[in-house]
């Protein structure tokens, strides 16, 4: 059973890689808004996985991003700051102890709760691959649009196909 | 000891964390521009493998553009032939004869993949080290500088292109001969910056602007661009003057590796000044 788990959690990463290097990788909405979408991976990861599990996997995706652009490093770094928040935002955002599983989405947690959860990851996960990135000559305004533009069309992608996806998105308790 | 086991399970994935995060960062400050890098770039073989693969697919959809395209060139470069033969010069002649000479100067490569989006853009090519392409070499194509080698894995190489924050390329104005750099701040992948002229230049709109010859990594005279518009810049004596480059970067195909061979004296010279300035 684990090993069929862990298949299919490794396709999941192959699939996301691919969907962030051919397709979003490509999107630039007016020149700054870059889509990281192979996130929702790591959002949507289960609340019965190790703390150390989720890292691993999360350190994985990111250093597979990395290595079909000329920036080694930096999607891994970021990617692995946000599988180390993602288990704390979840508590956060449940606000009970679970011993039972939960896998993060507008289904399980309702929307409201959901969209504060994602927006607080994504936004940590956008910010900090900006630093790490740099613009030109430092330039703020060029950062700033930059992140927040990027924020609002990777936010909005996740939510959305995830809402789409749920078929009870309620707001019920969890 | 127990304690001691007890803390690091206890504690294990915020080691983990620290580990991982170490190593990531490690990789983004020191590994980014070095040789090391091309095997966790797309200048490596598998990656590069798959670029290639994706590469192949979408030209196969352009193949009539591409076709167009050469059609364009191919009678551009009749022109250009006529003119060369009539042309009473016999240096102009020479120098070309030489150049057609040695055909091992230049390798043919194939971008696989190419950003333009990004402050900071590459390009990955499908040739490498075991073609000749070596960090440091010059890639233009039919219509002029792509910008310059930054990782040549074993079959693929990184090229830093012309609109990227950290590429400088040394140029003149052909009219006359004014030397400056070529940079790029972002904005339209059409346009990069000249800066370095001096004030009282006399600089036209539609000037061609050519690679100068000063470092190995291009020959002189290569073409860049053309002048589209001039500034005076504040408080400083050069101008900044609007490139529009010649070739289409957002578009490439084909492009030439120019197999330049560096000028030992020169670049231990260089080296030497450099250090004494820091």
């Amino acid at each position: 059973m684990k090993v069929i788990l862990f298949f299919r959690r490794f396709v999941t990463l192959l699939l996301f890689v691919l969907l962030q290097v051919f397709v979003f990788g490509r999107i630039n909405l007016f020149g700054y808004a870059a889509p990281l979408f192979y996130v929702w991976m790591i959002l949507h990861m289960e609340s019965h996985m190790s703390r150390s599990a989720v890292l691993l996997w999360s350190f994985f995706l990111g250093l597979a991003v990395d290595v079909f652009t000329a920036t080694p490093g930096l999607n891994a770094a970021t990617a692995t700051l946000t599988g180390f928040l993602q288990p704390v935002a979840m508590n956060i955002s449940t606000r009970i102890d679970r011993h039972d599983t939960l896998r993060p989405s507008c289904e399980s947690m309702g929307w409201r709760r959901f969209m504060l959860f994602s927006m607080s990851l994504i936004f940590i996960h956008i910010l900090v691959y900006f630093i790490l990135r740099g613009t030109p000559e430092q330039n703020t305004g060029i950062f700033v649009t930059s992140v927040l533009s990027s924020f609002a069309i990777t936010f909005t992608l996740v939510f959305f196909i995830d809402l789409a996806f749920s078929e009870k998105a309620d707001n019920r308790p969890v | 000891m127990r304690a001691l086991f007890d803390f690091f399970v206890k504690h294990g994935s915020a080691f983990l964390f620290i580990v991982l995060e170490g190593v990531s960062l490690l990789l983004l400050f020191t590994l980014s521009e070095s040789r090391n890098a091309a095997i966790m770039t797309s200048a490596g073989n598998i990656s590069g493998s798959i670029l290639k693969i994706r590469s192949s697919i979408g030209q196969y959809f352009s193949l009539k553009d591409e076709n167009t395209a050469l059609a364009i060139e191919n009678s551009l470069l009749r022109e250009r032939l006529w003119q060369y033969e009539s042309d009473s010069a016999f240096m102009a002649r020479e120098q070309m004869e030489t150049l057609l000479s040695n055909p091992e100067q230049t390798v043919l490569a194939r971008v696989i993949d190419n950003s333009t989006r990004h402050d900071d853009n590459f390009v990955t090519i499908d040739r490498g080290t075991i073609d000749g392409v070596e960090e440091g070499m010059g890639v233009y194509d039919s219509h002029g500088a792509v910008g310059v080698v930054m990782i040549a894995g074993s079959r693929y190489s990184i090229v830093l292109p012309i609109l990227n924050s950290r590429t400088s390329l040394s140029c003149k104005i052909r009219n006359t001969d004014q030397l400056g750099f070529v940079e790029w701040k972002g904005g339209s992948v059409y346009e990069a910056l000249l800066i370095d002229i001096p004030y009282q230049s006399n600089v036209q709109i539609g000037d061609t602007v050519q690679t100068s010859g000063f470092s190995w990594a291009f020959p002189e005279g290569l073409m860049v661009g053309t002048v589209a518009w001039v500034k005076h810049r504040q408080n400083a004596n050069t101008l900044d003057i609007g490139v529009t480059l010649a070739s289409e970067l957002n578009n490439l195909g084909w492009v030439f590796v120019h197999q330049g061979t560096p000028n030992e004296e020169i670049e231990a010279i260089s080296e030497l000044i450099l250090q004494q300035n820091n």
